[in-house]
C-alpha cells in the first residue's frame, strides 16, 4: 500500500486532467467512447485485462492545432477504498501519441461517489510538439433521485476546466444519464457542446 | 526524457499489476483452504425483494450478498455479466437501494464465498457477507 502512495503522490507532485468516469472496466470488459468538445473530438476504445488496468487506443481530431492521430492510453487503478455508502477511486494514467516521438501525457484522476453524491479531479500534463500543456479538471455532481438499478439515472454535473493553452478556467454545468451499458454527458459552455458517450460491454 | 518517465511508469504499473495477480492467487489459495468464515450476520433481507426473486426459481440455492462500493448501476453492470459466465447460475437480482446481490444458483453448484468475493472483486466492489438458503 506504501508503494501504491508514493507513486500516486510522485504523479501528482511532478504532472498538473480529463475526468471520464471509470476509466477501468470490470475484469475482461471493454468500452468504447467518443468525445467531443471545443478542443477536439475523439473516438477511443479500452480493454481491461483486470479491474487494476487497462488499456486502449484513441483516434484524435484535435481542433486546436487542426490533427489527426492515435493515442495508445493505458490508466492504472492505485487505490481504491469501497464502504456501504460509497467508492473512492485514485488512478493513474498515461498516453503515447504515434504523432512524434515528443507527443505523450501522463496524470493522475481521483474520484468518490455515493449514490447521491460525485466530485472528482484530473490533471493531465501534455507533452505536445507544437506546446506543452496541462489540462486541470474539477467535477461536483448531484443525483435529484436514487434510481435502482436497470433504471435510467440521472445527475446534475459541475465542470471546472483549465486549458493552460486558454490560460482561463471554465466552470459550466452538464447532465450526466446512463441506463444499463450506456453513458451520456452533454454540457454547454460558451457556445461549444460537450458531449461524452460511452458503452461497457 | 518524458518518454522515459511514461515508460518507466508503464513499467512499473504492469509490475504492480502483476503483484496485485500473485497476491490475488494467494488469497484465493487461503480462501479455499479455510473454509472461509462468512459472516452472515449484516444480511438483512428484503422480504417482498427476496419473494420476487425466488418465484417460480424451482429447487435451488440461493445466494443473499452484502457488497460494499455498489453505488453506481454503470459501474455494477460486470456484476451480473461475470455470474451469469458461470452456467450454475439460474438468476441474479443486482440492489443498489440494499447493497445486495442475490444469486440462484443450481444445487450442483458447490458455493464458495471465496469464488464469490473475487468475483466481486474483479468488478471493482467487495463481497463483506453472504446468506445462504435452499429452494425447494
Amino acid at each position: 500500500m506504501g508503494i501504491y502512495k508514493f507513486i500516486g503522490l510522485l504523479v501528482t507532485l511532478m504532472s498538473a486532467s480529463i475526468v471520464e468516469a471509470r476509466p477501468i472496466s470490470w475484469t475482461g470488459g471493454s468500452t468504447i467512447m467518443y468525445k467531443s468538445n471545443s478542443m477536439m473530438s475523439s473516438y477511443y476504445y479500452h480493454y481491461s485485462p483486470s479491474f487494476k488496468y487497462s488499456v486502449g487506443a484513441e483516434y484524435i481530431n484535435d481542433r486546436y492545432y487542426n490533427d489527426q492521430y492515435i493515442s495508445i492510453r493505458s490508466t492504472y487503478l492505485l487505490d481504491r477504498k469501497n464502504t456501504k455508502a460509497s467508492q473512492r477511486n485514485l488512478y493513474l494514467t498515461a498516453s503515447i501519441s504515434t504523432k512524434s516521438n515528443d507527443d505523450l501525457y501522463y496524470g493522475v484522476h481521483g474520484d468518490w461517489e455515493t449514490r447521491r453524491y460525485f466530485a472528482s479531479f484530473s490533471i493531465l500534463d501534455k507533452r505536445a510538439s507544437q506546446k506543452d500543456y496541462t489540462e486541470n479538471e474539477f467535477q461536483i455532481g448531484i443525483a435529484p433521485y436514487l434510481g435502482e438499478y436497470n433504471q435510467l439515472h440521472t445527475w446534475i454535473m459541475l465542470k471546472s476546466k483549465e486549458d493552460t493553452r486558454d490560460d482561463k478556467w471554465k466552470t459550466y454545468p452538464f447532465i450526466k444519464l446512463f441506463k444499463g451499458d450506456f453513458l451520456l454527458e452533454v454540457g454547454s459552455k460558451e457556445s461549444h457542446w460537450d458531449l461524452h458517450f460511452m458503452k461497457r460491454f | 526524457m518524458y518518454k522515459i518517465i511514461i515508460l518507466t511508469t508503464l513499467f512499473v504499473s504492469n509490475n504492480l499489476y502483476a503483484m496485485d495477480n500473485m497476491h490475488d492467487h494467494n488469497s484465493k489459495q487461503h480462501d479455499h483452504n479455510s473454509h472461509v468464515a462468512v459472516d452472515g450476520s449484516k444480511t438483512e433481507l428484503d422480504d417482498a425483494m427476496y419473494n420476487k426473486f425466488v418465484s417460480d426459481l424451482g429447487s435451488s440455492q440461493v445466494v443473499i450478498v452484502d457488497v460494499n462500493g455498489m453505488v453506481c448501476d454503470f459501474c455494477a453492470r460486470g456484476i451480473e455479466k461475470t455470474f451469469y459466465d458461470d452456467a450454475l447460475v439460474k438468476r441474479v437480482l443486482v440492489s443498489l437501494e440494499t447493497g445486495k446481490v442475490l444469486i440462484a444458483y443450481d444445487n450442483a453448484k458447490k458455493v464458495d464465498f471465496g469464488e464469490i468475493k473475487n468475483i466481486f472483486l474483479s468488478n471493482g466492489q467487495s463481497a463483506t457477507g453472504m446468506t445462504l438458503k435452499k429452494i425447494t
